[in-house]
């Protein structure tokens, strides 16, 4: 009984402390103290791990190949027509004087970092990360892989820092629709991490399957995404009928594959967002 | 189970070793679509080999652990764990083991039992976005794999607690062993009463 009380406690002070909090503080240090074993583990294991993993991903992969050759041959028709896009893209740029998604991001700071510890519930969709605010790496960080947006720091320690991905429950993402479709939110549906959905599409906006989504960077000047402009989220797979009035559901299939990460960067350091915690 | 200090730290060791495997290796696989959690199936074992104390305080220090490693929210883990150890142990202390399957089938049950309380923490404590029916498949599924995880780990855990086990005997015989322990109890008891009645009627006739 003792137990059960002891629990309730914890869980009611650690859900309304704030970070700097005592039982904050104990936790990050409980975890700092076990960063380096786990990156041993983590690290000892991964043979293991891939050994396993190589079986669902072959009986996965020979389902995905027909699919992957037809999408190829979209993808070179699309590529085709994008090449001459960019080329007049950067022509107007230059003319407005504006800077481009790529030039915005290179102003962050990019810090590699390891995913040694990854939750066992589809609840929490974060994992932990070997690098820290010891390398730089501030809360409300946006992370990438080499596929596209995966998540942003949610704690840091020293050593260690803890990356809630953007299929958590917790997550939503203010993207935009390339290649001049509507802003809109895009949000996790909890327990399934391959399917995000975007909310606050109206009815009559045409959306179409494997349409492109980015980070739509927004802010009204006080208060920002936590994200910068241009970072791949993923691609439309269907569209229907929402559950809210006037505005449709559209699912997303994000790029990267959140089951399956090793490596991250962390983009640090870039330029202030007005209203985005640090 | 007789709880030293020596036992204690082992207790503590399997703890410590099962949430970083769960967190390090575990949690990365995906089998039929879910995760093992491994971790629970610990703490029902500890709580099938030592009662309701025992169990629930390895599942609360087992979810506070895991809890502290990924910086989650304090407390859900614990709570869920905690559970899952004092009822293994509430199996314990009111029946008996009485087939090699009952710990597998008790791991899965409660496994997804768990799974099943921890998700509806999480939407008590709030979730604004949509719930996919995964997630009952995710249930159903971790009930499924701890109770293949549960065939190996059980007798593991079993043999690493063994020198602090209150029935020694071998797994799977706990009737069989108790009543041969019973009998050869009293047929000792027997024999001492016998030999120290011969040895008062010889003091008496003076042989010793």
């Amino acid at each position: 009984m003792a137990l059960i009380v002891a629990s309730l406690v914890i869980l009611s002070i650690s859900f309304s402390e704030a970070e700097s909090g005592p039982l904050s503080s104990i936790q990050r240090g409980v975890s700092a103290v076990l960063t380096p074993v786990q990156e041993g583990a983590s690290r000892a294991l991964k043979p293991a791990r891939d050994l396993v993993n190589w079986f669902d991903e072959t009986f996965d992969a020979r389902g995905e190949n027909d699919g992957l050759r037809e999408e190829v041959q979209a993808l070179r028709e699309q590529l085709a027509d994008a090449q001459k896009a960019e080329g007049e893209n950067v022509e107007f740029r230059k003319l407005l004087g504006l800077r481009s998604a790529e030039a915005t991001i290179d102003a962050y700071k990019r810090v590699t970092g390891r995913v040694i510890a990854r939750s066992p519930t589809v609840w929490y969709s974060t994992v932990t990360v070997d690098v820290g605010s010891g390398e730089g790496v501030e809360v409300n960080d946006p992370v990438v892989n080499g596929d596209g947006l995966v998540g942003r720091i949610t704690e840091t320690t020293r050593g260690s820092a803890q990356l809630t991905l953007i299929t958590d429950h917790r997550s939503a993402v203010s993207a935009k629709l390339l290649p001049d479709g509507p802003d809109g939110v895009v949000e996790p549906e909890a327990g399934d991490p391959e399917d995000l959905l975007l909310d606050f599409i109206a009815d009559d906006e045409e959306v179409e399957e494997g349409q492109m989504l980015v980070t739509a960077g927004w802010s009204n000047g006080r208060i920002s995404s936590a994200y910068p402009y241009g970072l791949e989220i993923g691609r439309v797979s269907e569209t229907g009928a929402g559950e809210q009035e006037n505005f449709q559901q559209v699912h997303v299939e994000p790029f990267a594959d959140m089951r399956d990460l090793e490596f991250v960067q962390v983009l640090t350091g870039g330029p202030k967002r007005p209203g985005v915690p640090e | 189970m007789i709880v030293t200090p020596r036992i204690g730290a082992r207790v503590a060791a399997i703890l410590l070793v099962a949430a970083i495997l769960q967190v390090s290796f575990f949690s990365y696989l995906s089998l039929l679509g879910a995760t093992p959690d491994v971790l629970a199936v610990v703490v029902v074992s500890l709580g099938l080999l030592g009662g309701a104390v025992i169990g629930g305080v390895c599942g609360f220090g087992a979810g506070l652990l895991l809890d502290s490693i990924l910086l989650q929210t304090l407390g859900v883990s614990s709570l869920v764990l905690l559970a899952v150890g004092y009822l293994a142990g509430r199996y314990r202390e009111g029946f008996e083991l009485s087939s090699a399957l009952t710990a597998p089938l008790l791991a899965g049950a409660l496994t997804a039992l768990g799974a099943l309380g921890f998700s509806a923490i999480q939407l008590m404590l709030g979730v604004e976005t949509q719930v996919s029916l995964l997630v009952l498949r995710e249930i159903v599924i971790k009930g499924l794999l701890a109770f293949i995880f549960a065939m190996p780990l059980y007798p593991l855990v079993r043999r690493l607690l063994r020198p602090a086990l209150v029935d020694g005997a071998p797994a799977g015989r706990g009737v069989l062993a108790r009543g041969r322990v019973e009998r050869a109890r009293r047929r000792r008891g027997r024999a001492a009463r016998l030999n120290r009645g011969v040895s008062a009627r010889r003091v008496r006739g003076g042989v010793a």
